[in-house]
């Protein structure tokens, strides 16, 4: 059970085998990458700077991963975001989940991704070749806040 | 009471921290309008950043609640990690 926010690069293969080797009651282990994307609107990106509010992003993750364990059952997690400058291809958000049943460790990864995008603080600013742009946030990334009925 | 800014609210204003005395205590709302009469910079960036999103001590809170002077205060763009 571990989040862990870090400039440095990490290695997906052994983080995931380690963690597959730590886990042996599980029959399920689930992992998502979030990559730093070559272009956006056709513009070529040539890096990426974020910025992190390390205190409040360690709080707010550890809340929502407590109220999502309440809704799936999962063995263990692992959570690392990158911050910083990253250039393209390049990994910036890892998570692997552990469960018992597939399905659980899918929907807790997905609800995840989505509570992070609008309430983690991070945020991306673009380097382009000769310009840079702070991201706005997804109007699509804000449907997580809305009550499902 | 300290005050972060983060992101583009930070470039606008061109530093990630304020220190200011509250009495008793203040509505964040109340903070930005003192703010913005500081000087030009914190006006542009209070009024062109669009969305801003608050927290003290790292809980959201909205702009009508108040902050003591022990208080962290954040002010921040919607985030876009992930």
């Amino acid at each position: 059970m571990k989040i862990i926010f870090q400039k440095e690069s990490f290695l997906v293969n052994k983080k995931l085998e380690k963690f597959s080797k730590a886990n042996k009651a599980a029959g399920s282990i689930i992992s998502f990458v979030g990559k730093v994307r070559p272009t956006n609107n056709y513009k070529k990106i040539v890096d990426i700077d974020i910025e992190i509010y390390e205190k409040m992003a360690l709080i707010q993750m550890k809340k929502i991963v407590l109220e999502l364990k309440k809704k799936f059952k999962i063995l263990d997690y692992l959570v690392i975001h990158r911050f910083g400058n990253i250039k393209p291809h390049e990994n910036i958000l890892l998570i692997i989940v552990a469960s018992k049943h597939r399905k659980d460790g899918f929907r807790f990864t997905e609800d995840l991704v989505d509570w992070l995008k609008v309430k983690i603080t991070f945020w991306k600013k673009e380097n382009y070749l000769r310009s840079s742009k702070w991201i706005d946030q997804k109007q699509t990334d804000r449907k997580i806040l809305k009550p499902k009925n | 009471m300290k005050i972060l800014y983060f992101a583009k609210l930070k470039q606008y204003i061109g530093k990630n921290s304020d220190l200011i005395k509250i009495k008793d205590k203040k509505k964040i709302i109340e903070v930005i309008d003192e703010l913005k009469k500081k000087d030009k910079k914190y006006k542009k960036a209070f009024d062109e950043v669009k969305n801003l999103q608050y927290a003290i001590n790292c809980e959201y809170v909205n702009d009508k609640e108040f902050v003591r002077d022990k208080d962290e205060l954040a002010i921040f763009p919607p985030v876009t990690g992930g």
